[in-house]
């Protein structure tokens, strides 16, 4: 019995360590992104709040907290509460099977990356019952929106984590890197490079983020599916959408750009020299690369319309990931760059 | 052609990329943000802030009790009462409050005013704490005029020769 | 006790207690949730048979996909619930007996001998890996019913489609592609404008009221020569406008 809450023990403690600093990350995000939108709109951004704004995040943490929970007369009680947990519960357990470096994984299962797919598919659920448990037109419009906006990208994002898949020949994240060793031109961004494209913004519309903002669409209706929401019901989908930006963003490193690989590997001067970098280093600093470009594009572009989306996702999107499938099917049968070579039968 | 043109130009994502180039760009400019309390805008002495009455150099209160700022008010913030002083019978206000959540700061009353009495000083940055603080009495109004009186005169007097 | 066997009481009642809540929950959302929580611990059953494949692609198609399309449709109908209760007393002993019956069938089946006893999984090796063993089996064994499969798949959405399909409609949306290839020739005419008078002429030095701004009577001669054509291309400027709105 004693080795069962040990283990139980050991478990929960790895889990901490994930998501404490992924919390922590998710608070200096919301940071950057006023700060990074601000320098772009060149105002100073958050600058108050501790050393040049530094203590922002927390001070909204602070607010956040104490502020009262509001459940609006008419609303489904139940699942209005249960809402905000269905909406962050899958986003947190996704990072059961995200590795950081070689063997540094919580789960190291062979079906990691369908399970990323379905963890990403069914944080839906608690955008669909915040929409209707609110009891609010505005929530229900936001959360149908959303709804449909998250399933139609899914497929185009499905798709494109087909072309990872094929490329690999795995569904095991960490066994995804590896496929990928030997410097930053056998990452899989190069052949792949219309599928990085299609992941890319189909994870930002996944989560909600501008240009495809349109589930909170504060112009027309609000904030979208969490109008009812306050105080840290609030805080649980604010958590959530962060927490889910910076897994596209992992993610996409993982896929496409080698993960945790040293990007001079295979150059023989800079290999050297960069060798004391710890391979999670290389990782953060990749999703932080894309992180910081979800930002930039947040800053840059105006919110597509509804039909816009739709015919984005079904009519652009879905029929170049098919298309690229079948070039990518004959780039690995003729063993094509480093990335195939071995695997060619021609 | 320019079909395929267009088509190629759409799917390399040129536009998109021109609008990222343009908030890049942006990203390293200037800051232009003003950090208030420290940092301040240039004021004209044309600025129409919290108002103030004000007295003669001898200590007299200017305002006679015309009511002709009450009438011009468009927002009806001003209310007056007045009446011939006990002391020396001349004719005063007993009452003069100004409804600062009514105010508009359109400097009517300034103008209208025929003994320069109700001004507009240059204060912008002031606060209520409790309800019916909006509402500032005669007394108040003189005591913020006796504050500015100094800043309240040299602004008149830039101002005066295009009045 | 070990572990597994408490994993799999826990996730058992909630696969029970989530199907009694799809019949007896009062308010079909709330039905709907309750399959969902149905199909997520049967998901969880099969993790512990170590068939990981299928307990994820179950989560993925049927609780990501299936169960919100489901949703959908619940939460946009209107029902009267109380209509559709009114008579369960009348149908109950039927019902317990339909119950019973299809209950019995399973337990015979079960218990029978031609399943014989249930021995319990074996456990794999460390590196056995379900993925590679089911997709060995379905692209060597059953690779034909695979591929029928897909082709059925197929069909059915051809068939849902082409039955959906009532023809093309006249509709007066935008055509994003047309609104993507115009130029920017085709919509807008920029025109030089000759700079009217300036409001505050009157107010400036004499040095900077050049040519451009010339006093009052000046006007009246260059307008019979300037602001003609002018005039004209403000028009233009107006109907390309027009026609880009």
């Amino acid at each position: 019995m004693l080795d069962i809450l040990i283990d139980f023990f050991i478990i929960g403690a790895k889990t901490g360590l994930i998501l404490g600093p992924l919390i922590l990350a998710v608070a200096y995000t919301t940071y950057a992104e006023r700060k990074i939108i601000g320098y772009m709109q060149m105002r100073l951004g958050p600058n108050r709040v501790g050393p040049k704004g530094w203590l922002q995040p927390i001070a909204d943490v602070i607010k956040l907290l104490m502020k009262e929970v509001v459940v609006p007369s008419g609303a489904n009680k139940g699942l209005f509460l249960l809402a905000p947990v269905l909406f962050i519960a899958p986003s947190f357990a996704a990072w059961a099977v995200i590795p950081f470096d070689v063997e540094m994984v919580l789960a190291d299962t062979d079906v990691g990356l369908l399970y990323i797919l379905a963890m990403t598919s069914i944080a839906v659920y608690g955008v669909i019952i915040a929409g209707w448990a609110s009891n609010s037109k505005y929530a229900l419009i936001g959360s149908l929106r959303s709804a449909s906006q998250i399933i139609s990208y899914e497929i185009a994002m499905g798709f494109a984590l087909v072309g990872v898949l094929m490329a690999s020949g795995t569904m095991n994240l960490g066994q995804i890197v590896m496929g990928q060793e030997g410097g930053f031109w056998h990452w899989y961004w190069i052949p792949l490079l219309p599928l990085l494209v299609i992941y890319w913004i189909s994870g930002v519309a996944e989560t909600n983020r501008a240009p495809f903002d349109l589930p909170e669409g504060e112009s027309e209706i609000v904030a979208g599916f969490h109008v009812e929401y306050a105080g840290i019901s609030f805080a649980l989908f604010f958590l959530a959408e962060y927490a889910n930006m910076i897994l596209i963003s992992v993610l996409t490193a993982l896929f496409f750009f080698g993960g945790w690989l040293n990007p001079f590997q295979g150059i023989p001067f800079m290999e050297g020299i960069t060798e004391w970098v710890p391979g999670i280093a290389w990782l953060l600093l990749k999703a932080g690369f894309f992180l910081f470009l979800m930002i930039w594009l947040r800053a840059t572009f105006p919110r597509y319309r509804y039909d816009q989306i739709m015919r984005l996702g079904w009519k652009v999107f879905i029929p170049v990931t098919v298309v690229w499938l079948m070039v990518l099917a004959f780039m690995i049968k003729a063993g094509v760059g480093p990335w195939f070579a071995g695997r060619g039968v021609f | 052609m320019s079909k395929l043109k267009h088509l190629f130009s759409s799917f390399t994502l040129k536009d998109l990329l021109h609008g990222l180039r343009v908030t890049g760009k942006h990203l390293w400019r200037r800051k232009v943000t003003i950090q208030f309390p420290e940092e301040q805008t240039p004021q004209s002495p044309r600025f129409r802030g919290l108002h103030a009455l004000r007295r003669y150099p001898n200590g007299e209160e200017r305002c006679i009790g015309c009511k002709l700022c009450e009438a011009v008010c468009p927002a009806a913030a001003i209310t007056i009462d007045a009446g011939p002083r006990q002391s020396d019978g001349t004719r005063r206000t007993t009452r003069y409050e100004i409804d600062m959540f009514k105010c508009i700061y359109c400097g009517f009353c300034e103008e209208s005013c025929p003994v320069d009495s109700i001004v507009e000083t240059r204060v912008m940055d002031y606060h209520f704490e409790k309800r019916g603080d909006n509402i500032l009495t005669k007394a108040q109004l003189l005591a913020i005029g006796d504050k500015y009186e100094e800043q309240i005169a040299e602004d008149r007097k830039q101002d005066a020769k295009y009045r | 006790m070990t572990v597994e066997s408490i994993v799999f009481y826990v996730f058992a009642t909630l696969t029970v207690v989530g199907a009694l809540g799809v019949i007896s929950m009062k308010n079909a959302v709330q039905a709907v949730l309750c399959l969902v929580l149905t199909f997520f611990s049967a998901a969880a059953l099969w993790m512990l048979l170590e068939a990981e494949f299928l307990a994820v692609t179950l989560v993925l198609v049927y609780v990501g996909a299936v169960m919100v399309l489901f949703l959908f449709v619940v939460m946009m109908l209107d029902v009267d619930y109380a209509s559709l209760r009114a008579g369960f007393s009348k149908y109950l002993p039927l019902g317990v007996i339909t119950a019973l019956a299809l209950f019995g069938a399973i337990y015979w089946v079960i218990r029978s001998q031609v399943l014989g006893e249930i021995p319990e999984p074996a456990k794999n090796s460390a590196d056995y890996s379900n993925v590679t063993v089911l997709g060995r089996l379905l692209y060597t064994d059953y690779f034909y019913a695979f591929e029928i499969a897909g082709v059925i798949l197929l069909v059915a959405i051809i068939a849902a489609i082409s039955l959906t399909f009532r023809g093309r409609r006249e509709r007066r949306g935008q055509s994003v592609p047309l609104q993507h290839q115009t130029m920017r020739e085709e919509r807008l005419k920029i025109v030089s404008m000759e700079s009217g008078r300036r409001q505050d002429a009157h107010l400036k030095p004499k040095k900077t009221s050049s040519k451009k701004e010339a006093p009052k009577d000046g006007v009246a001669k260059k307008s019979s020569s300037k602001k003609e054509p002018s005039k004209n291309k403000q028009d233009e400027a107006e109907k390309s406008e027009g026609k880009g709105s």
